[in-house]
């Protein structure tokens, strides 16, 4: 895999990755995000229209809305299901350790002298 | 018979010590699947051998006995009674948390089904509106990547793209199944607990090399688990096997240096100890099934 131009790796994505990190990227902020704004927000070059393409699917889907009362062009997260998903979450992981055990989680807990050290990392990159 | 059937304790015992080593010199993916065949061998010939030593009582049963004399057989005395006692109580034991892991497997897959309730089936990712920073895959067909709002906020543009690639490399290669089968293992033959930690760290290392595959980048990987990491101001702790204890900054440490080789002779060495326990017990069950022919014929 080494050596592999990273703008060909952007390009590879599929349509239903593409989905998934313009619903992530609008889920990231507060306010509303226009197709330009989306763009810039996603991590490698991604063409306007193709923005627009995944815009129009995820709001067919009933998971993006258009920003009505805001600028016109702009889209927000539908927040319904993602609240009850949310609820959902909140049940099974205060039951106990049973149900998230199974539970592929991203990061697990940190000690004090670790948390240093990823500050330092975060601090040191050119993040 | 007097031997064999015990050599699957040891082994087990041998393959938990070797299995921390083993997780951090092999490629994590070779390292995940290898440890995980020899946990669910070993597990299974322990619990063969335990019933064979179960069996082994049948030999004091008094009609047994009684044919036996009749017969003008000399009745072999292969293991002492009390063995075949203490491993009939082992076997109810082990039959019990195997089954508790099992119904706990299932609480976990209805809940995480409860939480995909009300998002579109075509989509892979669901989101949940909560401060709490959480992400974990959910195994299914298809699988689905579960993100709270709190965690996407917390992460910049190319460390969402880790993440999301993170978690769809959990699905693509099935780390539930792993996970879940050295669980089984583990129930079955607590020696191996410490396999299923290593096999859990693994299939997360295996992840993080996807991810750093797929967006190209391991230091933007690396990252995006520290900053994953510190986002959360009091994570609720994962599991709290030995092994995974530090788990983010050995992580991070894997990443920050080349993708660890495959080492194959290794790989192949584990699978040979994972063979061995089954080989013992096979012998064994061959040296019953002699004695009782021996006896019942």
């Amino acid at each position: 895999m080494a050596g592999t131009d990273p703008r060909a790796r952007a390009e590879r994505r599929s349509a239903g990755e593409l989905e998934s990190e313009v619903l992530a990227a609008l889920w990231a902020t507060d306010r509303p995000l226009t197709p330009a704004e989306i763009q810039a927000e996603i991590d490698g070059p991604l063409a306007y229209n193709t923005v627009h393409t995944i815009l129009k699917r995820l709001y067919d889907k009933g998971l993006v809305l258009r920003d009505a009362d805001g600028r016109r062009g702009a889209y927000r997260p539908a927040k319904n299901a993602a609240e009850l998903t949310a609820e959902a979450m909140h049940e099974a992981l205060d039951r106990g350790p049973d149900p998230i055990a199974a539970l592929q989680q991203f990061v697990s807990g940190l000690r004090p002298e670790e948390e240093k050290a990823l500050r330092d990392l975060l601090a040191g990159g050119a993040g | 018979m007097r031997f064999d059937v015990y050599t699957p304790l040891p082994l087990s015992l041998l393959l938990a010590v070797i299995s921390p080593a083993i997780g951090s010199r092999v490629a994590p993916a070779l390292a995940a699947r290898v440890l995980t065949a020899a946990a669910v061998v070993t597990a299974a010939a322990t619990c063969w051998s335990l019933f064979l030593l179960a069996a082994t009582l049948v030999g004091d049963a008094p009609p047994v006995v009684a044919e036996a004399r009749q017969d003008g057989h000399r009745l072999a005395e292969p293991v002492p009674e009390v063995i075949g006692i203490a491993a009939c109580v082992a076997l109810a034991v082990l039959l019990v948390s195997v089954q508790g892991a099992v119904s706990a497997d299932r609480r976990t897959r209805r809940a995480l089904r409860r939480l995909c309730e009300g998002h579109p089936a075509d989509t892979e990712l669901i989101v949940a509106a909560s401060p709490e920073p959480q992400a974990f895959a959910i195994p299914g067909t298809p699988g689905r990547i579960l993100v709270t709002a709190g965690m996407l906020s917390a992460l910049e543009p190319a460390e969402r793209r880790v993440l999301l690639a993170h978690e769809r490399a959990h699905l693509a290669h099935r780390h539930a199944l792993l996970v879940t089968a050295t669980t089984l293992a583990a129930a079955a033959n607590p020696l191996l607990r410490p396999v299923r930690g290593t096999v859990a760290f693994l299939v997360e290392r295996w992840a993080d090399e996807r991810a750093a595959d797929a967006v190209g980048d391991r230091a933007t990987t690396a990252r995006a688990l520290a900053r994953a990491a510190l986002s959360s101001e009091h994570p609720r702790p994962a599991c709290a096997l030995g092994f995974t204890d530090r788990a983010v900054t050995r992580r991070i440490a894997a990443l920050q240096a080349s993708p660890p080789p495959r080492l194959l002779p290794l790989a192949v060495a584990v699978l040979a100890l994972g063979a061995l326990p089954a080989l013992g017990a096979a012998d064994a069950t061959d040296d019953l099934f002699r004695m009782l022919a021996g006896v019942l014929v």
